[in-house]
């Protein structure tokens, strides 16, 4: 399907799919397989940092580390915005003093780095950039 | 969970190797080349940068 380059807009269109599931895009444009395995190393990865004990920060943070660090969330698209709503990772004392915190950031934040990444990869897909 | 600082270290450098293999190599053999040597530097490299910071405190 993503053999013949798509205009510019329809490629954003299928890089913005990626923010909805880590894999769509990829899945849209009929790389199957990849899609699949995205979806699980990013979906593996997100979970991980929440099991680490790794907070989903907010972009309205006071500390500027934090609202950085929300950026980067911010790149898993959906997965983020569900588990704000649903209180997963909240950013509570208990959690921000114990050992592990740190580690479930940098799991948290390498899942959204991980998506903007497959963000681009769909869109030098589409415009036939990538083969 | 239990707080094990190895065990994290090999758990994210596993995902990250696994993910720029599948993002770069479509083939077999790059494939487990690129796992092998991306999963190697972040092993090696964290345990002779902790070893530094050992030593050095």
């Amino acid at each position: 399907m993503a053999d013949a380059p798509l205009p510019r807009p329809k490629a954003y269109g299928y890089a913005l799919l990626t923010l909805l599931a880590p894999g769509l895009g990829h899945w849209s444009l009929g790389r199957r397989g990849r899609a699949g395995a995205f979806f699980a190393i990013v979906g593996a990865t997100f979970a991980a940092g929440l099991l680490f004990d790794g907070a989903l920060f907010s972009p309205a943070s006071d500390n500027w580390l934090f609202r950085l660090g929300a950026v980067a969330q911010m790149g898993l698209g959906l997965p983020y915005a569900l588990g704000r709503l649903l209180g997963l990772g909240p950013l509570e004392s208990a959690r921000v003093t114990g050992v592990m915190f740190g580690y479930g950031n940098t799991f948290l934040v390498a899942a959204g780095l991980m998506n903007m990444l497959l963000a681009m990869d769909v869109y030098d897909i589409a415009v036939g950039r990538k083969p | 969970m239990v707080p094990d600082h190895f065990l994290s270290m090999l758990v994210f450098s596993v995902l990250v190797a696994l993910f720029f293999a599948v993002l770069n190599h479509r083939d077999r053999r790059g494939f487990l080349k690129s796992v092998a040597k991306t999963l190697g530097w972040m092993v090696l490299g964290s345990l002779a940068f902790a070893y530094l910071m050992y030593w050095a405190a």
